[in-house]
């Protein structure tokens, strides 16, 4: 069996499955954040009202709010904290970061467990070696806390092999907005993806988490990597304890599609979707006011990094305000360490508390009708954000650009 | 023989004297606008005129609303941004600068003696370097960018004489907390508020900006500390030398209305409960009511010297289980500083949510209560509904009592930690 059927196999008490069955299974984890709580509170409690079967497998992260604007919003959080605290359910509040780098920090992602969450890119959670989907809020409301539960179909496994070698100002980002738009937005609907080949084995856990969070945006159940010893000297060091290894068996795959990425250029995903990818240098030019570090996929301290070394020594274009949205409180910290909150500060950014930052403006990031923004968020639809324009790219481009006052090819500023 | 007020506005006013009540057209040195700048806008298009008396003495900052979160918010955002550009406004600061006050004090643009107006009711903080500062309404400010003048009445004043050595663990803003519960929100109203004497003199610029900030809670028409070493010291920092401004000083034996004498030798932390500023208490009498959230930041106290005050408490301890707590620090100068100096990173560890500088809660930016919640914060205002719902509560107080407060989750005397 491959690694997804491995996981539903034993979440579902079978000695095994195959593609098509239908499975009920365990559920080890369960993910809210301060939106998808409220609404599956709101149908748990009219509708369901049981006791919650393992309330220490929920995890609320508030993110989308890092300080409520509004009396309502504050009455949703207020609710929020009260329902958690009622049933004993891990709480991060407010400016703890964004939902799956705070579950991620935590410890609470273990290889081989079954992970589902409100959120559209829970899957990135896939990174650990995990079975990870993003399930609505009646499932958890019906399902998931009553039960511990959650039904899936087994999906077919496509495994996307990288290889090769990216140049020069090229990230991981690069290489996941690529593979996107090759793919295509519904490119496979309902398949499970495992990332492999000898690039992605290479690269460190937060640089391979770029990968399956591009699962739902080409219509994916679930994607992952197989757990290797990067992944269990990562766990280890980070919960103190290393994990059993689940690893699929290798042949039960419907399809493998291949990849190299030597010769790569920097991507950025255009408006007005996700996968309308193309290279930096087609858009290159086009006059941006905003730019950020943030979101599900970027504001890890590996972007930061990378930011840094572009922003060195330059400023931010005076017509650009530049965000910075750090993903957890352990990544400020450690930026602060590394004196990168100072260098950024220098060169025009402005930080922010950890959160998920401008994602569908709920504190930050709204546009006037005709602004641009570029960010490494995972979204750039029309109205997300207000009015404007969003591009998404790599923490090389979106720092390049801000210092060009348009979106810029990295590569003429990491020489 | 003429007191600060009437001796600034005569100047301005180009005119040998002028008497309290005398109504005079100033020309002020400096209009600053706000995020509220798109409304003068505005009202500049009804005005039906492009033109503008002297766009150098134009100070814009966005800092209510920092970054927008709606498209409209960023809409009017831009609007100020591109009417900057065009008029060649060079006094424009953006989202990310913080608040206008704060801004423009550490750019050196206030300095003694001069007349400034801004759209910000707390504009009597530039009082603390010896100008003088009155809030106005933004079509006032329109009004002046076109014709550079504004009609004032001379207001009279008050001679607050402050001495004595104030004990350990107690503020500048204890001490203007108790004066405002002393004399009511209306006590200095439309009165210019002197402050003398050995206290104010022995005190940092960042305090003396608090002085003069919570003097606009008095209702007073602009507040006053005399330029001293600390001023000319503090503009010097900031590139301006002493010949670059002209300090201003009441003449012995000036009218006053009102003289006060005060000693802070024996003066405790004060609180003011919901829901006016005048309703203090001391620290003694409120200590141990329930909070949910605390709030480090605004005009009054978000400065370096309120966020070190309330870091020597935080650090090393954790904020109480349950309890929020927002540190927005005032402007990016100070942002800077406590991340280079280790205290960002002492606040986050406490536990606290350090934000981008900017109003932030005070301005309803961030930090909206629900029923019955309450906010311990460190502002210069506690009205009921300014912090999200109606029947939710602030008190307000020094950043140690604040800092006190959010490690115990109830209201506590900062001295439980010296």
């Amino acid at each position: 069996m491959n690694l997804v059927e491995k996981i539903l196999a034993r979440a579902s008490g079978r000695a095994r499955v195959t593609p098509g069955e239908v499975v009920v299974a365990d559920v080890d984890r369960i993910l809210l954040h301060d939106l998808s709580c409220y609404l599956t509170a709101r149908v748990f409690e009219e509708e369901v009202r049981q006791p919650v079967c393992h309330p220490d497998r929920v995890v609320v992260v508030f993110d989308h709010h890092f300080s409520p604007p509004t009396e309502e919003q504050a009455r949703m959080l207020q609710e929020n904290r009260a329902w958690a605290r009622r049933h004993g359910f891990h709480l991060f509040d407010c400016g703890s970061g964004n939902i799956h780098h705070v579950a991620l920090h935590a410890g609470f992602i273990r290889p081989g467990t079954v992970v589902v969450g409100s959120d559209s890119h829970t899957p990135v959670h896939g990174t650990l070696g995990c079975f990870a989907t993003g399930l609505g809020n009646y499932s958890h409301a019906a399902l998931g806390l009553p039960f511990g539960k959650a039904w899936f179909r087994v999906p077919e496994l496509v495994r996307i092999e990288l290889e090769g070698t990216t140049g020069l100002g090229v990230t991981p980002r690069d290489v996941a907005l690529f593979l996107t738009g090759q793919i295509g937005e519904g490119g496979m609907v309902y398949r499970a993806l495992e990332f492999a080949g000898p690039y992605l084995e290479g690269l460190e856990v937060f640089d391979r988490w770029l990968f399956p969070l591009i699962t739902v945006d080409v219509g994916a159940k679930s994607g992952h990597v197989q757990p290797d010893e990067r992944t269990l000297s990562f766990l280890a060091e980070l919960t103190g304890e290393r994990p059993e290894a689940v690893r699929g068996d290798g042949d039960d795959v419907a399809e493998v599609r291949g990849w190299t990425v030597d010769g790569l250029e920097p991507q950025v995903a255009c408006p007005p979707t996700v996968g309308n990818v193309h290279p930096v240098t087609e858009s290159a030019g086009v006059p941006i006011q905003w730019a950020e570090l943030g979101g599900h996929g970027g504001g890890r301290l590996q972007d930061i990094r990378l930011a840094a070394r572009v922003l060195r020594g330059r400023r931010v274009h005076p017509q650009v305000r530049f965000n910075v949205v750090p993903s957890s409180r352990w990544v400020f910290t450690q930026a602060l360490r590394e004196g990168l909150v100072e260098d950024l500060h220098r060169a025009g950014a402005t930080w922010f508390p950890p959160s998920t930052g401008s994602n569908q403006a709920i504190n930050m990031g709204a546009l006037a009708a005709d602004e641009t923004m570029v960010s490494t968020h995972a979204r750039n639809f029309p109205g997300r954000n207000g009015g404007g324009r969003m591009y998404l790219a790599s923490a090389l481009t979106v720092a390049a650009s801000a210092v060009a006052g348009c979106l810029a090819d990295p590569r003429e500023f990491v020489r | 023989m003429a007191t600060f007020v009437e001796k600034v506005l005569a100047r301005a006013a180009g005119l040998p004297e002028v008497i309290p009540g005398q109504i005079v057209d100033v020309e002020p040195d400096l209009y600053m606008s706000h995020s509220a700048s798109w409304r003068c806008i505005r009202a500049l298009e009804r005005l039906g005129t492009d033109r503008l008396h002297d766009p150098s003495r134009i100070a814009m900052v966005m800092d209510h609303i920092s970054p927008a979160r709606t498209a409209k918010t960023a809409d009017d955002q831009r609007l100020c941004r591109e009417f900057a550009a065009r008029h060649g406004i060079t006094r424009f600061w953006d989202v990310e600068a913080g608040i206008a006050h704060l801004v423009l004090m550490e750019e050196g643009l206030v300095r003694p003696g001069m007349v400034i107006i801004g759209t910000d009711s707390h504009s009597t903080i530039y009082g603390a370097l010896g100008a003088f500062g009155t809030g106005v309404g933004f079509s006032e400010v329109t009004a002046t960018w076109v014709t550079g003048k504004l009609w004032m009445k001379v207001p009279g004043s008050l001679r607050v004489e402050v001495e004595g050595r104030m004990p350990p663990g107690v503020t500048a803003k204890d001490l203007m907390l108790w004066l405002i519960g002393r004399l009511t929100a209306d006590g200095a109203t439309y009165l210019s508020v002197e402050f003398h004497g050995g206290y104010p003199a022995s005190l940092t610029v960042s305090e003396r900006m608090t002085m003069c900030n919570l003097a606009m809670e008095l209702g007073a028409k602009n507040a006053y500390v005399p330029p001293d070493d600390v001023t000319r010291a503090y503009l010097a920092e900031r590139g301006v030398p002493p010949g670059e401004y002209e300090e201003v000083f009441p003449d012995p034996g000036a009218g006053y209305v009102r003289t006060l004498a005060v000693d802070v030798s024996d003066l405790e932390p004060q609180v003011a409960c919901p829901h006016t500023v005048d309703n203090v208490r001391p620290i003694g009498e409120v200590a141990g009511t329930h909070v949910d959230q605390v709030f480090i930041g605004s005009c009054a106290n978000a400065k370096y010297d309120d966020l070190v005050e309330a870091a020597r408490i935080l650090k090393g301890r954790r904020v109480a289980p349950g309890v929020r707590l927002l540190v927005t620090p005032a402007s990016r100068q100070v942002a800077a500083r406590i991340a280079r100096e280790g205290i960002h990173a002492d606040l986050l560890e406490a536990g606290a949510l350090i934000t981008n500088p900017g109003c932030g809660a005070c301005a309803g930016d961030g930090g909206a209560m629900a029923d019955g919640e309450v906010t311990f914060s460190t502002a210069n205002r506690n009205f009921q509904g300014r912090m999200g719902s109606y029947r939710s509560e602030i008190y307000l107080g020094s950043p140690a009592t604040a800092a006190a407060t959010a490690v115990r989750g109830v209201i506590t005397d900062p001295r439980e930690f010296l």
